[in-house]
């Protein structure tokens, strides 16, 4: 059975956890052990059943109700089975939120339509990060419906004031389920409930199992690239070790390396430990050339010979965001390899509203367009025609400061 | 992932306790590495681990040509449970990374085995006393494990966190990898989680081979680590082994 990997995301404490929780109680996907611990630690803190708990395990998160790191939990629901990946709401953790969602496919976005919370910055500002990351399919849970007498009209004001931002940043929001849940009263989680007759959708889950079935994956493009992690020795051979990012890789074919150039022939392809004629985007492969490559191919890339868009950038035009500001250089990590280079600010862009600045003094935790001048060449392309070659981290004096998404290159 | 560690870090060593995570690995170490474990696996050994894991150790190390490391560890009599492991089982393994100078070491936990564990990244650093600053882990964006260890630290490498239960006897099945008889049932019981002699007790089952334990897995709603004694004394002890240095 394929595992869909679905981030839930929102604003601290509108429910990110507990729905979490809540759903792996209601399709019987967790021990009842871990829900019996769950149970008496809620107890032994003073506190209404926390469901989160099955989660959010270390003491500090349970004693402060936060949850600090990202965590996955597997839920089986019919047909389907997800990894859900619950993250941290806080502004702060950040870091760790990116982290945890860059592994998802679909995200479940938590508002909560209790009146003193609602749309938060931060809610907006974890589908401008989602949308960054591919993340084009997205389901909105308005959680906490009990605390407003599943009001009807509460759920379509939310609704109307998200999708305003929703299309204002690119994500058509006529597509965007809304279901209107409490994840402690399991309304809506695994079936429709009685509470929101008014709701002519379908449950949570429901919805997840259908996105998982007909969501389009924002595949690449067909294109053989495989990124390498460097060489190893087989014998007095030395192979290519490297995964295949995307497209097929055969044996026989001709190939081209980037940045140095070389073009060769593959006469042996190992993958998992055999011999084979092919290999597949997602697997990882052992390559011998006919001829030897001496060079340090750490984050080089190997290319079909006759595909004529591989080429060496020096310029990059990005979206990065970031989670600290910029006080030292930046340096930025490609592939795994760190690229010296200067990042010139074009446009500020303010992820709690979508609205753009001018190149003024950009702030944390913003989303800016940047042109970047690179030192050496890479194998960059543009995010939408290859999501692994279109992509980058930020660091600064050695900490994650951001990421970055590739709109253009250029020599 | 291994290879990955393999070609970032200098002195890369693994914990093989002989029981079905640890083995399991190798064995995809061994895919990996065209036929042969690329780096020393460590095991840490407080002598009173079970007779049939010696024999499995000693058989696989002659198969599979492994180059063995046996650290033995104290047990001290008073201590049981979590304070035991932490005490002897980290001070032996704190010893043995320091005497060979291992900056990484590969370590066969699963995100499902327990929610402390769930929160780990796939490379994940420790500083010189072994200490996890689980408040602050490093990002891993996609795939990008660019984390350094410390001058006296070492990385954690988590190679099989994304497996479940069920996925390690899946792939032992698929791959015949040898398994340690103590998982089989014998008089209605049998190990589900393998630990040392004093703290792991069998759980009743009577799955005879691999088929019957994947089949045993799929509609089970006991905690697979039900039979280790250092995970139920308190809630947090997970955390505190971890935050010592405990794999």
């Amino acid at each position: 059975m394929r595992i869909n990997r679905i981030v839930v995301l929102g604003n601290k404490d509108h429910g990110k956890s507990t729905i979490i929780g809540s759903m792996l109680i209601a399709t019987k996907s967790v021990s009842e052990e871990r829900v019996k611990e769950a149970r008496r630690q809620s107890k032994r803190l003073g506190k209404r059943f926390e469901p989160g708990f099955i989660l959010d395990s270390f003491s500090a998160e349970r004693e402060g109700g936060l949850t600090i790191d990202a965590s996955m939990a597997q839920i089986k629901y019919r047909d389907s089975a997800f990894e859900l990946i619950d993250v941290p709401g806080h502004e702060e953790l950040i870091k760790n939120m990116v982290s945890g969602a860059s592994y998802a496919k679909f995200a479940i976005l938590a508002v909560s339509a209790k009146r003193s919370e609602g749309i938060c910055p931060q809610t907006k500002r974890h589908v401008f990060l989602a949308k960054m990351l591919g993340i084009n399919n997205i389901i909105v849970a308005v959680n906490k419906m009990d605390t407003v007498g599943y009001s009807e009209s509460r759920f379509n004001e939310l609704k109307h004031e998200l999708c305003i931002f929703l299309d204002r940043i690119g994500i058509e929001s006529k597509n965007v389920k809304f279901v209107p849940i409490s994840a402690y009263n399991s309304d809506n989680l695994a079936s429709v409930s009685k509470n929101i007759r008014w709701h002519s959708g379908k449950s949570l889950l429901e919805e997840m199992r259908i996105l998982s079935k007909h969501g389009n994956d924002a595949a690449s493009d067909g294109n053989l690239r495989v990124i390498l992690q460097g060489s190893m020795m087989h014998g007095t051979d030395s192979l290519l070790i490297g995964n295949v990012a995307s497209g097929t890789v055969k044996a026989g074919s001709m190939v081209r390396i980037l940045p140095i150039g070389t073009a060769s022939r593959i006469s042996t392809l190992f993958v998992k430990g055999q011999k084979r004629r092919y290999a597949n985007a997602g697997e990882n492969v052992a390559i011998k050339l006919d001829s030897q490559v001496s060079a340090d191919l750490r984050g080089a890339v190997v290319y079909n010979y006759d595909y004529k868009n591989a080429n060496v950038a020096n310029h990059l035009d990005a979206l990065i965001f970031m989670t600290k500001k910029i006080k030292v250089g930046v340096s930025i990590k490609f592939n795994g390899i760190e690229l010296n280079g200067k990042v010139k600010i074009k446009t500020v862009i303010d992820t709690a509203d979508g609205s753009e600045n001018g190149p003024k003094h950009e702030q944390p935790l913003n989303a800016a367009v940047v042109r970047i001048e690179l030192e050496h060449g890479v194998p960059a392309e543009p995010f939408n025609s290859s999501k692994e070659l279109g992509r980058f981290v930020l660091y600064q004096a050695g900490k994650f400061s951001g990421i970055g998404i590739i709109s253009s290159v250029s020599k | 992932m291994i290879r990955e560690a393999k070609s970032r870090f200098k002195n890369v060593a693994a914990l093989w306790s002989m029981g079905k995570d640890s083995t399991a690995m190798l064995s995809i170490a061994r895919k990996a590495f065209l036929g042969k474990v690329p780096f020393p696996v460590i095991h840490i050994d407080n002598s009173i681990d079970f007779p049939e894991t010696y024999q499995f150790r000693e058989n696989l190390e002659r198969m599979w040509k492994l180059d063995l490391i046996v650290e033995k560890s104290k047990i001290k009599p008073n201590l049981s449970g979590a304070a035991c492991c932490g005490a002897n089982k980290s001070a032996a393994l704190k010893k043995v990374m320091s005497k060979y100078g291992f900056d990484a070491l590969i370590v066969s936990i699963r995100r499902d085995e327990h929610a402390i564990r769930a929160k780990e990244r796939y490379m994940s650093p420790r500083d010189e006393h072994f200490r996890w600053n689980y408040r602050d882990q490093p990002a891993e964006m996609w795939g990008d494990y660019s984390q350094s260890p410390d001058s006296k630290g070492h990385i954690r490498v988590h190679p099989l966190l994304d497996f479940n239960e069920i996925d390690i006897w899946q792939y032992i099945q698929k791959n015949k990898v040898p398994v340690n008889p103590l998982y089989f049932s014998r008089n209605g019981f049998r190990y589900r989680s393998l630990g040392c002699t004093r703290c792991t007790s069998p759980v009743r089952s009577n799955a005879n081979n691999v088929k019957e334990i994947i089949k045993e897995l799929e509609t089970t709603t006991v905690e697979e680590r039900s039979g280790r004694d250092q995970d139920k004394e308190q809630e947090y002890s997970m955390q505190k082994l971890r935050e010592l240095g405990y794999m």
